[in-house]
């Protein structure tokens, strides 16, 4: 698998006179499981729509392998960076199976068929995600998490690498939480870059193996989990008083 | 839910897929004109009507008598307004099923952006003014569109084009061009106007001819077409603007493609017809029971049964009673059971 890389270099953006983003420098490559943290209105919405080409930044630009997101027609985008949005209600009941070969849309021309590649690709991205027994349910009627679990495949479908996900694990219960962050590190470990924004600091100790805080607009930190989750930042960020823990396997804990 | 979903699954699989499916729709058009062209005053059977047209074809024999007795029954008299049926139907079902689509609401019918009510205000003026046929029809598609653009530029100056403004800015067209109509209607010479004016509103096929359907087949059909090829397009445009750009689909092209071509199919058939309702609404809905969601299906089915509705319900509309029934209240009467049908399998999958 090629190593593919997206890298944000002094981006800055302004909502009339409000400063969003300032300065902002981020990198997403092949095989990262990078956590954004942010508070509440710290830009992580801004900053995603901005990596994905969405917006416009007043300054600075975004480049995937050294060319500037403008300068990429759309659909080859799309074959290298997808959005993966918080699982929502669709206004038509598709089938699982037809939300997941929209990821296609990037590879076929306008009047042509789902060939047989294109089969394929869609029946391979909902076994790795292991929702091939969904794929006739309506995805009207499926939970948050196999909401969420489909919109991945579809965005393995789309053959993109690199993966951009808006709190994939709000709204959805514990075990659809944990199954589904040993999902994506499982895909991580395949090669694919997963930059995810989240509220959970203890989610982004133990899954993640980079972790980046967006703090009034700017990256104030970018580092490995230990090294960006402490005692002192959280308490900082979040004002809540908690410990960090060594467990088995090398893994820290989060106590509150 | 679960059974129909599933049996869906299977007709699309073993029907749709392999073009039965689609077959069994011509089949079900071609029927239906074959039926409509046949009934009337002068009834015609059946077996009747298909041995005219074989002999046409040169398949079968008929006694040249009865053929040109047939010619002029079945051809010259009855054959423009079944055509008439055929496109309007099948524009009011796909403009209905497009603008469902870009909305992503499946309660959206044509008249959201304002086209017929603006239509109806042009042809009415049209009236007033004393104009002919064609100016009326003329008047009737560019208010339409002049709607459609108020909408538009409504939305536009307020809500940068969101969706819930051009919703906003298209009950606004579409209630100042009901006001303007009823302001018309009132200042009509109540004894020879306003009772043209009101039959003309409830609709009627009963005036079109053969070269109007003719030439309005070329831009209608043209447009179907286009609206059919952008269905893939309008499935991603359903799951949301940021997702479908990411997806590398051009928004804003589609989004306002699809408008321009819907209003466009509304403006002309009200132009030639008057203003005909429910069809646009109801038939996406029996097209999505039948083939599921996707627009790449419902599309093309749409426009399929559409044609089909219209013509069955211009039958009744010139059969029912001694004298013809406005076809807008036909669609109205028959449009409302089957919607109500209709709601009892879509609205569990809505509620969720």
């Amino acid at each position: 698998m090629e190593p593919q890389v997206l890298c944000a270099n002094g981006l800055s953006f302004k909502r009339g006179q409000q400063t969003v983003l300032e300065g902002v420098d981020l990198s997403l490559s092949s095989g990262d499981m990078l956590a954004l943290l942010g508070v509440n209105g710290a830009g992580k919405t801004t900053l995603l729509r901005c990596l994905l080409g969405l917006l416009n930044p007043s300054e600075g630009q975004v480049t995937l392998e050294g060319k500037a997101l403008s300068d990429w027609p759309r659909h080859q985008l799309a074959r290298h960076l997808a959005y993966v949005p918080q699982a929502h209600v669709a206004p038509f009941p598709f089938s699982v199976r037809e939300v997941v070969a929209l990821g296609r849309l990037p590879h076929q021309r306008l009047l042509q068929a789902e060939t047989q590649a294109d089969a394929e690709a869609v029946g391979l991205a909902l076994e790795q995600l292991s929702i091939t027994a969904l794929a006739q349910r309506p995805y009207t009627e499926l939970s948050g998490g196999e909401r969420q679990l489909t919109l991945i495949a579809r965005a393995l479908a789309q053959g993109a690498r690199l993966l951009i996900m808006d709190e994939p694990v709000s709204g959805l219960d514990f075990g659809h939480q944990i199954r589904l962050l040993r999902h994506l590190e499982r895909l991580a470990a395949q090669g694919y870059g997963i930059l995810q924004t989240t509220h959970y600091p203890d989610h982004a100790l133990a899954y993640a193996n980079r972790v980046a805080v967006l703090h009034q607009g700017r990256i104030e930190a970018d580092d490995v989990p230990t090294q960006v989750i402490t005692v002192e930042r959280i308490r900082r960020l979040y004002q809540i008083d908690v410990e960090i823990v060594p467990v088995s396997s090398g893994r820290h804990a989060l106590i509150y | 839910m679960g059974h129909w979903v599933r049996l869906r699954g299977w007709i699309n699989e073993r029907l749709v897929g392999r073009s039965v499916g689609l077959s069994l729709l011509l089949l079900l058009v071609l029927v239906s004109t074959l039926v409509a062209l046949g009934s009337g005053r002068y009834a015609v059977g059946f077996w009747n009507t298909l041995e005219f047209f074989g002999t046409t074809l040169g398949l079968a024999q008929m006694e040249a008598d009865q053929f040109e007795l047939l010619y002029s029954v079945l051809i010259e008299i009855r054959l423009p307004r079944v055509l008439a049926a055929l496109l309007l139907g099948a524009a009011l079902a796909a403009s209905g099923a497009a603008f469902q689509g870009v909305f992503r609401n499946p309660l959206v019918s044509p008249n959201l952006l304002g086209v017929l009510s603006g239509s109806a205000f042009g042809a009415v003026l049209g009236m007033l003014l004393g104009g002919g046929w064609l100016v009326v029809q003329l008047m009737a598609f560019v208010f339409g569109l002049i709607a459609v653009a108020l909408a538009l530029s409504i939305a536009h100056t307020f809500g940068k084009g969101s969706l819930i403004m051009l919703v906003l800015g298209g009950i606004l067209s579409s209630a100042l061009f009901a006001a303007l109509v009823s302001t018309l209607k009132y200042v009509a010479d109540p004894y020879n106007e306003l009772p043209v004016i009101t039959l003309w509103l409830m609709g009627s096929l009963a005036s079109v001819d053969l070269d109007e359907i003719l030439w309005a087949a070329i831009p209608m059909g043209l447009t179907m077409l286009l609206l059919c090829l952008s269905g893939r397009w309008l499935d991603a445009l359903a799951m949301g603007d940021d997702e479908a750009r990411t997806l590398g689909v051009p928004v804003t092209l589609v989004r306002y493609g699809v408008i321009a071509g819907a209003a466009l199919l509304g403006a002309l058939t009200v132009s030639l017809a008057g203003m005909i309702g429910w069809i646009g609404l109801i038939v996406p809905h029996i097209a999505r029971l039948i083939c599921g969601p996707s627009q790449c299906r419902v599309l093309p089915v749409s426009i399929l049964l559409g044609a089909s509705f219209l013509v069955w319900a211009d039958l009744l509309a010139r059969s029912l009673t001694d004298s013809e029934i406005p076809i807008g209240i036909v669609t109205e009467l028959l449009g409302i059971p089957v919607f109500l049908l209709v709601l009892r399998r879509t609205r569990k999958s809505w509620e969720s």
